[in-house]
């Protein structure tokens, strides 16, 4: 960068330029790399977003609901029995609906691991009742299975706590991988970033000895290069993040927004969503131009004070 | 140690290069406040080494330096860019930085002390005028003459008028006329109290002056005049 003015007076041009000549540093290098860093890291966050929203979304619908099964048995008609938990089960307080589901609709559940509904007509399948409860308020499951499976021979209650616990262990270990690729992504940045400075020492090894020569302090010279960084960093940082929505917002509209609830429809509503979604989602997003330029500088600036340390 | 009016002392000083032999041995050496003195010897006898320990670039292998009363062996490295801002060095290879204008240059020991500009513009342009590179203010040190560089290296090392200024063949380049400019600007300074080293093979310009000379060989110093 240079300054220029002239004193028409004395016709001398005072130019200013950076005392690190930019053309010299490893920039262009390591804006490459640190926008690929930031691109990816971009793309975890938006993953991670999508994760723990989904694994929300799965785990607070099935903790809506609950499902009573009542299994045929010899001693009493599948309809009193059914008739009979319902009437349990809306007794119950946080109990909200019971639904009992026809013998079609349960054997369509089994259709896909049993095959045809014919054959399921001819087999002892359970029957299912939906109970919805109210998520603030919810009965006690364990005094309503007792009370469920005492009162009606072959009646359980199944309160989806196993595949509740499995989704939010898988969504925690998926969060869990995300945090890990962030945290290897910053490592790899500031690795990075202590080798470009390294490399912009050695490049400019003699405008270092001259500016200590002339009495420039450690911190005087880091100050010279850090800046240099710094604009590097916030401009890989905001060009891979900006290429990262790019990347979630072209998933989006990739397919109808309104027919679809898998990868695209998430990805629309994480950036075109509700305003509170979208922006918790902004502002995640904006920590990554953030973090590169703090890592930039202050991993440059502390790479180049201890280079310059073990000088004389 | 050192007396009240010195500025420099060695005392049985020493210089290794890694594990090579040892390119100064047993230098005892005191510069006093406002002094001049020339440097010679052949090639090799250890000229620039002497400069780089006096300029702060190496520290001794053994043996007491006190510059400015303080102990250099002893110095931490944060302190040594202040003691460097009363130091005047004139390199044998000029050391301009190529990106910056001769005006830049010559300024550098101003603007890393953090003046501004405007505070020590017209300093700097009377001193290039007096080093007769005027006209190239606004040049980039890769288009001048080896005379020119030297002049712009000596307009650097002078312009904050150091209390100890040192110069490796500083008129090395130049042509006998501008030389004995030089020389004069030198021993301006030295009037207005800087003390000066110049290490020079010019045995022509030491006859010239009345300065003491001090000579190395072979890694030991010994005194002349």
């Amino acid at each position: 960068m240079t300054r220029k003015s002239i004193n028409k007076a004395d016709n001398v041009a005072i130019t200013t330029n950076s005392l690190m000549p930019r053309t010299q540093m490893p920039l262009r290098t390591l804006m490459i790399s640190m926008t690929v860093m930031c691109y990816l890291a971009s793309l975890a966050i938006g993953a991670l977003l999508l994760i723990t929203r989904a694994v929300d979304d799965w785990t607070s619908e099935i903790s809506g609901e609950v499902t009573v099964q009542v299994r045929p048995t010899n001693d009493a008609k599948m309809n009193d029995k059914l008739a009979q938990a319902a009437s349990i089960l809306k007794a119950t307080r946080g109990v909200t609906s019971v639904d009992i589901l026809d013998k079609n609709a349960g054997n369509k559940l089994l259709e896909p691991w049993l095959g045809n509904a014919e054959i399921l007509n001819q087999l002892p399948v359970p029957r299912l009742i939906a109970v919805a409860i109210d998520q603030k308020n919810p009965p006690d499951f364990e005094i309503l299975a007792k009370k469920l499976s005492e009162t009606i021979k072959g009646a359980s209650l199944d309160t989806h706590r196993r595949w509740q616990t499995e989704l939010t262990r898988m969504g925690s270990n998926l969060v869990w991988l995300g945090i890990g690729i962030l945290a290897l992504i910053t490592v790899s940045a500031i690795a990075l970033v202590i080798f470009a400075s390294r490399s912009a020492l050695d490049v400019n090894r003699e405008v270092v000895e001259v500016l200590h020569f002339v009495g420039a302090s450690d911190k005087y010279i880091a100050r010279q290069v850090q800046w240099q960084f710094l604009r590097a960093g916030l401009q890989s940082g905001l060009i891979g993040t900006i290429a990262g929505l790019a990347t979630f917002f072209l998933l989006g509209i990739s397919s109808s927004v309104t027919s679809s609830n898998g990868l695209a429809a998430a990805s629309y509503s994480l950036l075109i969503g509700t305003p509170d979604v979208t922006f918790s989602s902004y502002l995640l997003f904006l920590l990554v131009p953030i973090l590169t330029t703090l890592i930039c500088l202050i991993a440059a600036r502390l790479a180049i004070l201890r280079i310059l340390g073990n000088a004389i | 140690m050192s007396g009240p009016g010195s500025i420099v002392s060695l005392q049985n000083v020493g210089l290794r290069y890694g594990k090579g032999r040892e390119v100064l041995r047993d230098v005892n050496l005191e510069l006093q406040r406002g002094s001049m003195q020339f440097l010679t010897g052949p090639s090799g006898a250890g000229k620039t080494s002497l400069l780089r320990l006096l300029f702060l670039a190496k520290r001794p292998t053994r043996g007491l330096i006190s510059m400015f009363g303080r102990d250099i062996a002893t110095l931490p490295h944060k302190s040594l860019p202040p003691l460097r801002q009363k130091i005047g060095v004139v390199f044998q290879d000029f050391r301009l930085l190529d990106h910056l204008t001769v005006f830049e240059n010559v300024a550098l020991p101003l603007r890393v002390s953090g003046k501004k500009p405007n505070e020590y513009r017209e300093n700097v342009i009377e001193l290039l005028g007096w080093v007769g590179l005027s006209e190239y203010a606004d040049a980039y040190p890769p288009v001048l003459s080896g005379g020119e560089k030297q002049r712009a290296a000596i307009a650097r090392a002078v312009v904050t008028q150091p209390e100890l200024l040192l110069a490796d063949e500083p008129t090395g380049n130049v042509d006998p006329a501008l030389a004995l400019r030089l020389m004069r600007l030198f021993r301006e300074l030295n009037k207005f109290g800087t003390t000066i080293v110049i290490a020079t093979h010019d045995t022509t310009l030491i006859k010239k002056a009345t300065s003491p000379v001090l000579v190395l060989n072979d890694g030991q110093l010994g005194f002349e005049g």
